[in-house]
């Protein structure tokens, strides 16, 4: 098996011409990153950033004006490396006429599963995305969240080792969201690579190993999520039944090893946490 | 076969069937097919008018023109709609991202509105069948009893026809989808795809004045000799008189000539399609 980071971008450009005259917007600026097999990669910024356009360029979409990339091994987007990739666009959108399950089934065999295995695999993925109830009804009838779970769905019935999702929670309520980051989660368990674009940003923290944060299109941050985070010169204590006395005691002995207190506050749970608790189930299922 | 080809031509033969699916559901298409049913059966209608082996080559004309015209315009509209609707809808993200190569997504499309046009060419054809057969038994009993000789059909002619205007609907298609894949909207493409068909179908003309000596500059010759290769000659195809009703006056080999240039327009078409579809930025 090879080992090899999963994506490998080199001096990345893209420059789009606009108008009769050819004025160029370069949308993508010398962007350089690696991302390695089973990790979570988050990758953010702003619209218009050009995210996305980095990801149509790794899936052979959209051609580099310069630049070289790489992907499980391969020099570009080959058709052997796009079988064991799968893509969930941003907004996607699907042929209305079609069933989940004719829509899951389709994906597979363009994919390549064979097709005694096809009614597994996507057996198989619509669980996995909680979509089986919902399966044999149309796409037109679709809500947003339940669009993202099919669309996830088919990008992973034919068990990729890659997976690229374009803001996967886009329009998607906090439940949706939180059940399509555990099934992130839950992939990266079983060893794939995850990129994902998405501008929940506590998501990508909880379920990310590495972010690079793009801006105007050139890479402004990129590396391990608790090593960007992590302010390594403060420290947080969380203390029970701190009494007034308590804290001027820990002050003076703090102060005797030369630190200070610079703030005691109560600590919060965040909204996203208390709607979750609040909200036991999305009603799009 | 090798591997890598069947599954190619799995690849192809599922984006045929929905873009079949898709096609077969359009309003556009039922339309269609009503409006040139509704013409070929209201040939009928105009009995009264007995011209007796004339009668037959009068519905003929109707149906030949539905078929013609109808065919035209579905083969137009529809390829150009069915690929902008992939690129617009933005459908054709997730299907190329996945092991589908560009050319294998054009053939497929192709395919699929080829099959379409099938539908609508052979659905005609059947109606017209059974009205000139109908017609014809009556004519040849009339015939009989005044002793005159009675008329001439050839179902087998009229068969041979459909066949060739289901492959001039092909390269009409083919022509379609190779400016699309150029083009950035369906309208550019519409408009300038039916100014080919409509070139095709005069490109006979540009033959006819080849073949007179000295009328032509070495210029315009030679542009009009290119124009030629360039351009298919769609007249070709609409031998269907002669075909249904007096088979013996088509040149031999006239039909099998005319398929072998349509399937040739038809690869160099989607040829030269992919090539400007794979430069394409999705």
């Amino acid at each position: 098996m090879n080992t090899g980071p999963a994506i490998t971008v080199n001096g990345l450009t893209k420059d789009f011409r606009i108008g009769l005259r050819g004025l160029k917007l370069r949308a993508v600026d010398n962007v350089s990153f690696e991302i390695p097999r089973g990790q979570v990669f988050g990758l953010l910024g702003p619209n218009g950033c050009g995210k996305s356009t980095t990801l149509k360029i790794i899936l052979g979409l959209v051609s580099p004006t310069a630049g070289k990339v790489s992907i499980l091994g391969f020099p570009f987007a080959t058709t052997a490396a796009r079988s064991r990739t799968g893509f969930l666009p941003e907004a996607p959108y699907f042929h209305k006429f079609l069933t989940g399950r004719e829509l899951v089934a389709y994906c597979a065999r363009l994919s390549g599963v064979k097709p005694e295995s096809v009614n597994h695999a996507v057996e198989e993925a619509l669980v996995l995305t909680a979509m089986t109830e919902a399966a044999d009804r149309t796409i037109g009838t679709y809500s947003k969240g339940m669009l993202q779970r099919i669309g996830l769905a088919q990008a992973i019935v034919h068990d990729p080792e890659l997976v690229i999702l374009d803001e996967p929670t886009a329009g998607v309520d906090p439940v949706g969201s939180a059940a399509i980051g555990q099934m992130i989660k839950s992939m990266k368990s079983k060893g794939k690579t995850i990129v994902l674009c998405s501008h929940l940003l506590g998501q990508v923290e909880q379920v990310c190993d590495r972010i690079a944060i793009m801006d105007r299109g050139k890479l402004v941050l990129e590396g391990r999520v608790d090593d960007v985070l992590t302010r390594r010169d403060q420290n947080i204590i969380t203390v029970e039944n701190l009494t007034p006395d308590a804290r001027r005691a820990a002050e003076e002995v703090l102060a005797q090893h030369g630190a200070k207190i610079t703030s005691i506050t109560h600590p919060r749970r965040s909204l996203d946490d208390l709607f979750r608790e609040l909200v036991t189930g999305s009603r799009d299922a | 076969m090798p591997n890598f080809m069947k599954s190619s031509l799995t690849r192809i033969s599922w984006m045929t069937r929905l873009t079949f699916l898709e096609a077969i559901r359009q309003r556009f298409f039922a339309f269609l097919i009503l409006l040139s049913a509704a013409l070929v059966l209201s040939s009928v209608s105009f009995r009264f008018l007995d011209f007796g082996h004339g009668e037959l080559k009068f519905v003929c004309d109707f149906g030949f023109g539905g078929m013609f015209l109808f065919g035209s315009v579905l083969a137009v509209v529809m390829s150009a709609q069915l690929f902008f609707a992939e690129m617009d809808n933005r459908t054709a993200l997730t299907l190329l991202a996945k092991p589908v190569s560009r050319t294998e997504f054009l053939v497929g499309k192709f395919i699929g509105v080829w099959l379409v046009l099938g539908v609508f060419i052979f659905t005609l054809s059947t109606l017209l069948g059974i009205i000139l057969w109908a017609r014809c038994q009556e004519l040849t009993a009339t015939a009989i009893e005044v002793g005159k000789a009675p008329p001439e059909l050839s179902i087998t002619g009229l068969l041979s026809y459909t066949g060739m205007q289901w492959a001039r609907l092909g390269v009409v298609a083919a022509m379609i989808l190779m400016v699309a894949s150029l083009a950035r909207t369906f309208l550019f493409t519409v408009i300038v795809g039916s100014m080919l068909v409509v070139a095709g179908q005069l490109q006979w003309l540009a033959q006819e004045t080849l073949l007179k000596p000295g009328e032509l500059n070495f210029f315009s010759k030679a542009l009009l000799s290119i124009s030629t290769y360039i351009i298919p000659n769609l007249q070709q195809f609409n031998i269907g008189d002669a075909l249904t009703l007096d088979h013996g006056s088509v040149a031999d080999g006239a039909v099998t000539l005319a398929l072998f240039s349509g399937t040739c327009y038809i690869v160099v078409f989607l040829f030269i399609g992919s090539l400007i579809f794979r430069q394409r930025e999705i």
